[in-house]
C-alpha cells in the first residue's frame, strides 16, 4: 500500500467504517511509515476537534412546543 | 361506524405517542442541521417544522427499527433542497456574521454540551471552528458534519446524500484534509499538537 491509499483509508479508519481486510492493510502500514502514523495522530485530532469544539444549541422552546402541538391528536 | 373512528382514534393516539418519543426526541439535531444550512434561525425553525409535519403525516413509511434520526434528516434535506435552492440561495455563501452574532447570544444560556461554562476553549474556539468548517465546499462540509457532529455512518449518510458509500468515504478524507489545513494554525496554539504516535 502507497502513501496516497493509506491517507484515504485513515479517515474512514477514524469512524470505524474500514473492513477488517482494509484494516489490516492499513496497521501493516502504518507500522513501517512514520509519515502515515503522524498523519494519523492529526486526522484523529481533527476529528475530535470538530466533535468538542462545534456549540451544538437547543431548538428555541416555542419549537418544540408548537411541533408537539402540530402532532397532537384532539380526540 | 362510530365504532370504527373509535378505533381509528385510538391508533392515532398510539401513532402520535410513538412519533413523540422516536421523532421529537431529536428535534435538537435537526435544529441545528437546519442551521447549518440555512445559516438563519427564522428559516431554520421554519425547515424543522415543515420536517416535523411531513415525518408525521408520513411516519406509517418509516421502517420500524431503522434510524429514525436519519429518516428525518433526510426529509429535511429534501425539504431544504426544494424550498431554498430553488431561490438560488446559497448557504455557503452567506456572511457568517449573520449568524455569527445568533450563537454568540445563544452560546451561553442553551449549549447542549456537558462542558463547563468556564472552559475557555468552548468559549472562545467555536467560532473558528465553524468559521473553518463554514469555509469548505458544501459537498465537503455537509459529510463532516453528518459524520462528526451528527454520529451517522457512512450507510446513513450515503443514503442522506444520495452518493455511493465510496464517495462519501472519499470527500470525508478530502474534506478534512482541508478542514485540517485551516485548523492547523488554531490546533497548534491551543496545545491540540501532542506527539504522533504517543
Amino acid at each position: 500500500m502507497n502513501c496516497n491509499k493509506a491517507m484515504v483509508l485513515m479517515s474512514a479508519a477514524i469512524d470505524g467504517e474500514l473492513t477488517p481486510k482494509e484494516e489490516e492493510e492499513l496497521a501493516l502500514h502504518l507500522a513501517e511509515c512514520t509519515a502515515c502514523r503522524a498523519e494519523f495522530q492529526d486526522a484523529k485530532k481533527t476529528k475530535i476537534i470538530i466533535r468538542e469544539r462545534m456549540v451544538r444549541v437547543k431548538a428555541p422552546r416555542t419549537l418544540v412546543e408548537s411541533i408537539v402541538k402540530l402532532t397532537t391528536v384532539t380526540t | 361506524m362510530k365504532e370504527k373512528k373509535q378505533i381509528l382514534s385510538a391508533q392515532e393516539q398510539l401513532k402520535q405517542q410513538e412519533f413523540q418519543q422516536e421523532a421529537v426526541a431529536h428535534i435538537n439535531s435537526l435544529y441545528n442541521y437546519a442551521l447549518h444550512l440555512t445559516m438563519n434561525p427564522d428559516d431554520a425553525e421554519d425547515l424543522v417544522q415543515e420536517t416535523y409535519l411531513k415525518a408525521y403525516k408520513f411516519f406509517s413509511s418509516f421502517e420500524r427499527g431503522t434510524n429514525c434520526k436519519a429518516w428525518l434528516f433526510k426529509i429535511l434535506k429534501n425539504n431544504y433542497i426544494n424550498k431554498f435552492r430553488k431561490n438560488a440561495r446559497e448557504p455557503g455563501k452567506v456572511d457568517y456574521d449573520l449568524i455569527k452574532d445568533f450563537y454568540h447570544t445563544i452560546k451561553d444560556v442553551q449549549s447542549d454540551t456537558t462542558e463547563a461554562e468556564s472552559d475557555f476553549f468552548h468559549s472562545l474556539l467555536h467560532e473558528e471552528v465553524y468559521q473553518a468548517l463554514q469555509s469548505l465546499p458544501e459537498e465537503f462540509r455537509e459529510v463532516i458534519q453528518l459524520c462528526d457532529i451528527e454520529g451517522f455512518t457512512y450507510e446513513e449518510i450515503a443514503n442522506m446524500v444520495e452518493s455511493p458509500i465510496g464517495t462519501v468515504r472519499s470527500r470525508l478524507y478530502r474534506g478534512r484534509k482541508l478542514l485540517r489545513e485551516k485548523l492547523e494554525d488554531y490546533a497548534r496554539k491551543h496545545g491540540y499538537n501532542t506527539e504522533a504516535g504517543e
